[in-house]
């Protein structure tokens, strides 16, 4: 068994908090997981990629290799296309598709591209997923802070790895206890995203 | 034996505590910075953050002489600013066990070059080297470089890479529980004093050359070692065509080995110098050998050296200009170049790309370096003046939409290169713009240079009491040491200290701060502007911060999407919108400080 997972978000948007989820209970289930993040300057708005890597065997490489990524979760459009490569033809892409906009953007020294662009180029690739604006789903819920529980809830209802009570248990033991009760909500409309949206 | 998860840091750290370790000193610099403070929190070890990294290395090495154990950390670009004690400390050696941890980042991820520091360690420097390939290895590496260290009496280096010191994985490990030993320090003139004084016993040499010739004869004790060592190991294979993976790039080998499909001869090289009998048994048959490392063709060389030497004909091929000569290896690159290299063909020139919008570096919002970055720019916007940087998080003012310094280079460049244009002859104000943990590791001696040459420059030094681009690790002018609460060494102070007129502003104010910028401008001589306030992000989690919070929004009425707070101040929270500026609420952090950036008056 091997399952690699990639997630890719910018600095703040808890795209590391959500891998070390998924690792813990990959370790608690008695899997060997190797993992690691690329990060630059993220708390200053950079991109950040977690990659988190599961098997019942040897694990050398902590990068995913092109291509060999089972599951990619995209907190950030452009941060998803960007590394939308890393994708298996047989994996599944979860893309949040609501933007932060980069400063050589709001420069128009770079031209962010639109939603309608990034869904096309990643559906040409023949990829299979689902797009979900899992920001707006937050925000209903009261905190956009929320996103990242939003999305852990998707990953859960697209890959059955790990068991969906467990997941959110494990993250429930990561966050302060004041947030239990906003977190279990956004982790159970991450779920129901799944098939509603994209 | 106990399993646990541990990034590559935490193993390494927990290594060097198995093996006692008494002393670490370090000074912050991504990948190696969590190294230190990890070791710190073991019993019994005394950690420091030293003021930069050739101290970091002299107060290790002054332990190990004093019987305890000991290690330095730094990152690659640290090892340059302690390179003068290096080509030392090779030449005395040293007495309990020595690992100098020296990371680097290939590819450049967080740094401002790549460099390979197995050629300054290894190659200039002839000191022994581990190259760990995984975390697991990262802890055992250490160690084993503890204990070889004191056999041999030679600083052993341990070089992770940046995926090794930031990888996380499960590590077998062992217990703490070192025997705690004297503190002795015996007195060896003829080997700690490194002076060029003539030796009778060896027929009068000179000791430089005498323990030169000392450090030379080691190294076949050290090939020894490295011949036994469990690190370096064959994968047989049949095929004429072999494969090294170094470090790292063993870990991309095994995974390229994998998605291909089929065994291939590999042969793992962790150490140096290589093991040469290893070597020489695995290209015997071989007609070609790929040698992958990260980042220089420092393996590949000695290979092809040893080759010549014994007169085997082999093809070496790696980064020498079979595989692409900069940049981070990758298991897709890996397996590109074995797929070619299995077929006899060239190492096929990547596809290009498609651009994909980059996210540049940039303050944070609430970050003081913003107020500052404006009220600076308006000064040298006015003057046609010219700003020299340096390392830290004000270093992104370098880019869109600021465009402010001019130059950056490395730690404390900033002061010498602003005096240094001035001497040229330019006629128009030059500002340095320093950190002030910069400031402390290499800025002091160029201050101190700039006074006494008689230079006619603004020093501004951004003082937010942390080296906050690293991770918020303390310096000299923090009011704590690794947790432990000191005072403060004034940056403004030493700089009067030194002869320098001295100015003070909060960088929150912009219009304060530009005046007082103007103000010392209009002075000759060094000058020295200090902009303090609390770095947000750190000491804002803990409830301090240098400014009032307030809520500020856009008067849509008032705006006219002029865009001068998008194209000036770049702060993240502010974007435009339907001709008009807007504040995400979620991302600000209220300092108020585009309030004055916004000439209509919209920002309230």
């Amino acid at each position: 068994m091997k399952f690699d997972l990639v997630i890719a978000g910018v600095g703040g948007q808890g795209n590391i908090l959500a891998s070390q989820v998924v690792a813990k209970c990959a370790m608690d289930a008695g899997y060997n997981v190797v993992n690691t993040e690329t990060k630059g300057a993220a708390q200053r708005g950079g991109s950040v990629l977690s990659h988190v890597r599961i098997a019942d065997g040897e694990i050398f490489s902590p990068l995913v290799p092109a291509g060999q990524a089972d599951v990619l979760l995209g907190f950030e459009p452009l941060e998803a296309l960007r590394y939308i490569g890393l994708l298996s033809k047989k994996g599944t892409f979860i893309i949040n598709t609501a933007p932060v906009p980069t400063i050589l953007a709001n420069l128009k020294v770079d031209e962010y591209p639109s939603t309608e662009q990034i869904v096309a180029v990643i559906r040409e690739k023949g990829l299979a997923g689902h797009f979900l604006n899992a920001t707006r789903a937050a925000k209903e819920l009261g905190n956009v802070l929320l996103t990242n529980v939003v999305m852990l809830g998707a990953f859960t209802a697209v890959s059955n790895i790990l068991p969906p009570d467990v997941v959110l248990k494990k993250l429930l033991t990561m966050v302060d206890e004041k947030f239990h009760a906003d977190d279990s909500r956004a982790f159970a409309v991450g779920r129901g995203l799944i098939g509603k949206e994209g | 034996m106990c399993k646990e998860f541990m990034l590559g840091n935490e193993a390494i750290a927990r290594g060097a505590a198995e093996a006692g370790v008494r002393v670490v000193a370090g000074y912050p610099g991504t990948p190696a910075t969590e190294i230190v403070d990890l070791c710190g929190g073991y019993p019994g070890v005394y950690a420091e953050w030293s003021a930069n990294e050739k101290h970091a290395f002299e107060v290790a090495t002054a332990s190990s002489l004093t019987n305890q154990r000991s290690m330095a950390v730094m990152k690659h670009n640290g090892t340059n600013a302690a390179a003068d004690f290096l080509m030392h400390v090779n030449f005395t050696g040293i007495r309990a066990g020595m690992v100098l941890v020296t990371a680097d980042d290939p590819g450049g991820l967080s740094s401002q070059c790549e460099e390979d520091t197995r050629i300054l360690v290894h190659n200039y420097a002839h000191l022994p080297m581990f190259d760990p390939s995984s975390v697991q290895e990262a802890y055992e590496m250490t160690k084993a470089a503890f204990e070889l260290s004191e056999k041999t009496e030679v600083v052993f280096a341990l070089r992770p890479v940046m995926r090794v010191n930031h990888a996380g994985g499960l590590v077998e490990h062992g217990e703490l529980g070192a025997e705690s030993r004297p503190a002795e320090f015996v007195i060896d003139r003829k080997r700690f004093v490194m002076s060029a004084v003539v030796e009778k016993e060896s027929g009068g040499e000179l000791r430089p050359k005498m323990r030169h010739r000392w450090l030379n004869a080691k190294q076949a004790e050290l090939r020894a070692v490295m011949e036994a060592s469990p690190f370096n190991s064959v994968e047989k294979a049949p095929g004429e065509t072999g494969f090294i993976g170094c470090g790292i790039g063993y870990a991309f080998l095994k995974e390229a080995e994998r998605i291909h499909g089929a065994k291939l001869p590999i042969l793992k090289l962790s150490t140096l110098p290589l093991p040469e009998g290893k070597v020489l048994d695995f290209v015997r048959g071989l007609k070609r050998v790929v040698v992958f490392e990260e980042v220089e063709p420092v393996v590949e060389n000695i290979i092809k050296q040893l080759c010549f030497e014994h007169k085997i004909v082999l093809e070496v091929l790696g980064r020498s200009g079979y595989l692409p000569k900069e940049g981070e290896l990758s298991a897709n690159l890996v397996l590109t170049a074995v797929e070619a290299a299995l077929a006899g063909k060239p190492y096929p020139a990547p596809p290009q790309g498609q651009y994909v919008p980059a996210r540049t570096r940039t303050q944070c919002s609430g970050c003081s370096h913003r107020g500052l970055l404006v009220a600076l720019k308006e000064v040298v916007r006015g003057n046609g003046g010219v700003v020299t940087g340096d390392i830290g998080c004000h270093d992104a003012g370098t880019f869109e939409p600021m465009n402010l310094q001019a130059t950056i280079y490395c730690m404390g460049s900033s002061i010498p290169m602003a005096y240094g244009i001035k001497k040229a002859g330019f006629d128009k104000p030059v500002y340095a713009l320093i950190g002030d943990s910069t400031f402390f590791h290499n800025g002091l001696t160029g201050l101190a240079s700039a006074i006494y040459n008689g230079a006619d420059i603004t020093v501004v030094i951004a003082y937010n009491s942390t080296t906050a681009m690293t991770g918020f690790q303390p310096h000299p002018g923090s009011a704590n040491n690794l947790n432990q609460p000191v005072a403060p060494i004034e940056p403004g102070a030493v700089a009067a200290a030194m002869g320098a007129k001295v100015f003070r502003c909060n960088p929150y104010n912009v219009e304060e701060t530009a005046r007082v910028i103007a103000e010392a401008t209009a002075e000759t001589g060094v000058k020295v502007v200090v902009a303090e306030a609390l770095c947000y992000l750190k000491f804002g989690r803990e409830g301090r911060i240098s400014y009032t919070p307030r809520q500020v929004a856009v008067d849509v009425a008032v705006c006219n999407g002029c865009g001068l707070c998008v194209r000036t101040f770049g702060c993240p929270a502010i974007t435009l919108s339907d001709g008009k500026a807007v504040i995400e609420p979620s991302a600000c952090n209220g300092c108020g400080v585009c309030v004055s950036v916004c000439k209509r008056g919209a920002i309230k």
